[in-house]
């Protein structure tokens, strides 16, 4: 040090006021980076939860950017994979289904939150799911609490009210939706062939899965799921039923009248409520349950997903203080969203709130966000583990044998291979 | 007048390519159909025209910033196009007017390189490119493709026809070998270079994957990325990405159209 001359201490200690000068710039006016994947919905309410925290911190900012969501999870997936950390953001929006794969996968790529965040006022099975090993990882988002949404003024023709769709049973829907086609020739639900969606409805609405709480695979020795099969058969050869093709065709086949009802997430609700010729038109009733399985409930979950932190997020601080602050304990936000963007959050003391307890005339009156947050309370934990998606696709691989009358005991012990297989 | 099994010949012909047509062309009739819709009534399956098609364009240009992806696209496209073809084309004419010992293997070790899928190249290349401090530019998308292999065998197809002669005739004028390239060569190749742009420049219109996963920023996204976004989300506003996918298709059309003649030729081969 003594030999440095002094031109060059000079130099460098002006060098390194530079540096702390810059530091101390680039933490009062910080910019936190988000993914998500669609602007009306998720990314409207991550800007709208920021001008809330800007208030109080006027100098941040932060930027959405929107993705197609497999796009997303495609580029989270590459950038995880190749260890690099150069471009990934400070909060990422991840589906709770893909959330154990990405956080046994990526092992210290995501930041635990056990500490900062009090789980306990989030409904349980959202907390569950991001939980790997007694730590905690998501600020949880929106619900997929399911409920059966149905056209009330079609129905009333055939002469049911909304009292006798609540708590039934599949095998009671069946009876009415028959009813319903003799009365006034019309089907009842849409079914698309190459969806797992209503087995995922039925498995969790008894607390099960294709794997246990240790993320055995669980199928052929479960026999809720064969139960669940087998329901579904019912379903299919009750003729209560219309076959739909992919995504766009199931949405339009209920959006305009060509069939009646649908059991699904309560994020339909937009869907539904982008036709206003309709409004009045519409009721939501608790999803069915399985009459011959004690466990099952007549709540369940179709979807929805959590935001995580990056470890290596530049901004994690700030990220952290940022969603324990508004997500974590802003009650009137949550009444915001719920309005606004139709998000129904799952932190449990914005059920009091104001926009939570009020009716809605689309839904002939009914409290509808209300109802929805009752069930979402009751809906069973499961662990959704790696390999939700390859055991999906075995369950839709047997689809037409299940729909043609095939044995369940045979497609059951068809769909345990193959997803043993897959999973090895 | 022709026989009757002419005649019925004729006619089955007729409707196979009336089929053909229909099965071709319909998807872009219905995509500008549906730009004309809401998009509630395109999920509901409405096939006519509607009156949307205003809305459609004013929430187009409200969600994306028009000037900026052209501008990327264009770039990337452009640039890009230019590159490959003077890299690859270089490389096509070197395979098969020089002979060496490693000629053949070198070049079946390229032709293998083909069946590489790019899903297994991504993540290497990921990592060369944030070590380069490339990610979110625009030379992360133009590089990786500048010695494309497809390229570079089909224009040593094309050399094959290139008559040796003429390089012997240029060699005696006393041009050196990147001048007889430059002024004997290419000239001579025009139509092949023509099928070529059009083939290059569309992959890299198209191109969706690896901008998707190197660009980070909306101001750096390309068109296609911007149009894909567009269908993001759990209620997407179909009549708007349409409109999307109009403005995504005209340029490749435009171009298509304007290079159609050379394409066809330079299919067929291109010295006469």
């Amino acid at each position: 040090m003594t030999r440095m001359s002094t031109g060059l201490k000079r130099s460098l200690a002006v060098a390194m006021a530079s540096v702390s000068m810059f530091s101390v710039t680039a933490a009062s006016a910080a910019e936190i980076l988000v993914w998500c994947w669609d602007p009306n919905f998720n990314g409207a309410t991550m800007e709208e939860a920021f001008s809330r925290y800007q208030a109080e911190h006027p100098d941040d900012t932060i930027r959405v950017e929107i993705f197609d969501k497999a796009a997303m999870e495609q580029k989270l997936q590459t950038q995880l994979a190749s260890g690099t950390t150069e471009g990934l953001p400070d909060i990422v929006l991840i589906e709770d289904y893909r959330a154990q794969k990405y956080l046994l996968s990526f092992p210290g790529a995501f930041e635990p939150l056990t500490d900062q965040i009090d789980y306990s006022a989030f409904a349980p099975y959202k907390v569950e799911v991001a939980t790997v090993d007694g730590q905690t990882y998501s600020m949880p988002f929106d619900s997929g609490v399911t409920g059966l949404f149905y056209r009330a003024d079609k129905l009333e023709e055939a002469g049911y009210t909304a009292a006798d769709l609540e708590n039934i049973t599949w095998d009671e829907l069946i009876a009415i939706g028959q009813d319903v086609m003799e009365k006034t020739g019309e089907t009842l639900l849409p079914i698309d062939p190459n969806a797992s969606d209503l087995f995922r409805i039925m498995m969790q609405s008894a607390g099960t899965w294709y794997f246990d709480a240790d993320g055995n695979v669980t199928i052929a020795d479960n026999p809720v799921f064969h139960e669940v099969l087998s329901t579904y058969q019912r379903i299919l050869a009750g003729g209560i039923t219309k076959p739909v093709s992919g995504w766009t065709e199931y949405t339009g086949s209920f959006t305009s009248g060509d069939t009646l009802a649908t059991p699904t997430g309560v994020w339909m609700t937009a869907t539904i409520k982008a036709n206003p010729d309709q409004s009045g038109q519409w009721g939501v009733a608790p999803v069915p349950r399985m009459g011959d399985v004690e466990s099952s409930v007549n709540a369940s979950n179709l979807g929805g997903s959590s935001w995580y932190v990056l470890s290596s997020a530049p901004q994690k601080d700030l990220a952290i203080d940022f969603l324990k602050s508004v997500w974590g304990s802003d009650v009137d936000f949550y009444q915001e969203i719920l309005v606004n963007q139709g998000a129904l959050g799952t932190y449990m003391p914005a059920r009091e709130g104001e926009a939570f307890q009020a009716s809605d005339e689309f839904f002939g009156g009914q409290p509808v966000w209300q109802n929805f947050s009752n069930w979402l309370a009751e809906i069973p934990a499961v662990n959704y583990g790696i390999f939700t998606e390859e055991a999906d696709s075995a369950v839709v691989a047997q689809i037409p044998a299940i729909t043609s009358g095939g044995n369940i005991d045979e497609i059951v012990a068809a769909i345990d291979a193959q997803v043993r297989q897959q999973t090895q | 007048m022709s026989n009757p099994l002419a005649l019925l010949g004729r006619a089955a012909t007729y409707l196979a390519l009336s089929l053909a047509a229909f099965v071709s062309v319909f998807p872009f009739v219905w995509m500008a159909i549906a730009a004309t819709n809401t998009s509630p009534d395109i999920i509901k399956g409405k096939a006519t025209p509607g009156t949307a098609l205003f809305d459609n364009i004013g929430t187009f240009l409200t969600s994306v910033d028009l000037p900026r992806v052209l501008f990327n696209s264009f770039f990337i496209a452009g640039v890009g196009t230019a590159l490959t073809l003077l890299v690859s084309s270089l490389a096509g004419y070197g395979f098969e007017m020089f002979r060496s010992r490693f000629r053949e293997k070198l070049f079946g070790g390229l032709l293998l390189m083909l069946s590489i899928p790019f899903a297994a190249l991504m993540i290497p290349l990921f990592v060369m490119m944030a070590n380069l401090k490339f990610i979110n530019t625009y030379q992360a998308i133009i590089l990786p493709t500048v010695a494309w292999v497809f390229i570079i065998f089909y224009f040593r197809q094309a050399t094959k026809a290139f008559p040796h002669e003429l390089r012997d005739a240029a060699r005696i004028d006393g041009l050196k070998e990147w001048q007889i390239f430059l002024f004997v060569y290419m000239p001579v190749m025009r139509s092949t270079y023509a099928a070529a742009t059009i083939i290059v420049f569309m992959m890299h219109w198209n191109n969706y994957l690896w901008p998707l996963i190197v660009l980070q920023t909306n101001d750096m996204f390309t068109l296609t990325l911007a149009v894909a976004a567009l269908s993001a989300g759990y209620t997407p506003d179909f009549g708007l990405v349409m409109v999307g996918a109009i403005v995504a298709t005209l340029p490749t059309l435009v171009i298509f159209f304007l290079l159609q003649r050379r394409f066809v030729e330079g299919m067929l081969g291109a010295v006469k």
